[in-house]
């Protein structure tokens, strides 16, 4: 019998450690994620005067058709991988106007920081999943526009 | 020595089962041998004596009534105990309890402080936060079926920057 209790006890004991150590080390390990960020210019133009830009892929443009956007074709500019642990922050530049500050707070969570001319314009803190993509944009000279897209890729 | 089914073949002669070919067979078995003549004898004196005796006994009561009575007074001299348990300890019977006891609230304890981390990262994560800097006017667009999420800004304005560049103010 007091075998018995003593064993049940163990397993109480192993139980409670498994509960405990367990799931909250695995959730506290710091996952490295991989983003993209890519610099879009829109236009209603066949063609980009910059010979350097080329067309996005038909994966970007078919979402980007999905959203309010006017514009029917869209050039990438530039674009950046990074990967970021938990709580890490990066500041990317994507030209010379443009930077963007992400930091990944984990559980999919990022922050994001766009910077024009070096100065703070917004920051947005949203979940952002595998597959999902964050566009922040705005008007540019000629009734164009500029993107950055974001998204996570691992 | 006689063997077993020779026996009972003699019984069964003696109690006239045997079909008459047999019967025969037995007889003249009976002329030859004095052994089981013997036997034959000693099994029939035996035969008399039971029939004797069973006829002179006769019971007072109905059958029934006379082994129910038996039963009756049988049970009433050797009353059904009950097995006595040995007594167990009030100490040991509280262990018992406890132990299971314990060790359910423990693994609840356990189960609310893992949920209370998880709740805590779960608040501690923002959600959607927006914060517009330098004056920027920014709209939120959010598309489930495309799986996007677009902010629109109205900074930098176009007479800000516009006219520098032939391609954007943010390219």
């Amino acid at each position: 019998m007091r075998r018995y209790v003593i064993s049940a006890t163990c397993l109480a004991w192993l139980a409670i450690i498994a509960l405990l150590f367990g799931p909250a080390r695995v959730l506290a390990q710091p996952a490295a994620s991989k983003f993209e960020a890519q610099l879009i210019w829109g236009t209603n133009d066949s063609k980009s005067p910059d010979p350097r830009h080329k067309p996005v892929t038909p994966e970007i443009l078919e979402r980007l058709k999905e959203l309010p956007l006017k514009w029917s074709h869209y050039f990438e500019v530039n674009r950046r991988q990074f990967a970021l642990a938990t709580n890490e922050g990066k500041r990317i530049e994507m030209s010379d106007k443009c930077d963007i500050e992400v930091k990944n707070l984990g559980n999919s969570n990022v922050e994001v920081a766009l910077f024009g001319k070096g100065e703070k314009v917004v920051k947005r803190t949203q979940p952002l999943p595998s597959g999902e993509i964050l566009v922040l944009g705005g008007n540019a000279p000629n009734a164009t526009a500029w993107l950055v897209i974001l998204k996570r890729i691992k | 020595m006689m063997e077993y089914n020779q026996q009972l073949k003699l019984q069964a002669y003696l109690d006239g089962e045997l079909p008459e070919a047999e019967a025969r067979e037995v007889a003249n078995w009976l002329a030859r041998d004095r052994e089981a003549v013997a036997l034959l004898t000693e099994l029939r004196n035996t035969r008399q004596a039971l029939a004797g005796f069973e006829a002179g006994f006769r019971v007072p009561e109905s059958e029934d009534f006379y082994w129910s009575k038996i039963r009756r007074e049988i049970e009433r001299l050797e009353p059904v105990e009950a097995p006595v348990r040995p007594a167990i300890p009030w100490f040991k019977r509280l262990r018992g309890l406890l132990i299971p006891a314990a060790a359910a609230a423990v693994l609840a304890i356990a189960g609310l402080v893992v949920m209370q981390e998880l709740g805590l990262r779960q608040r501690g994560t923002p959600g959607e936060a927006e914060t517009a800097l330098a004056d920027a006017g920014t709209f939120t667009y959010r598309d489930f079926s495309a799986r996007a999420t677009l902010v629109w800004l109205t900074y930098p304005a176009e007479n800000e920057v516009a006219g520098e560049d032939p391609i954007g103010t943010m390219d």
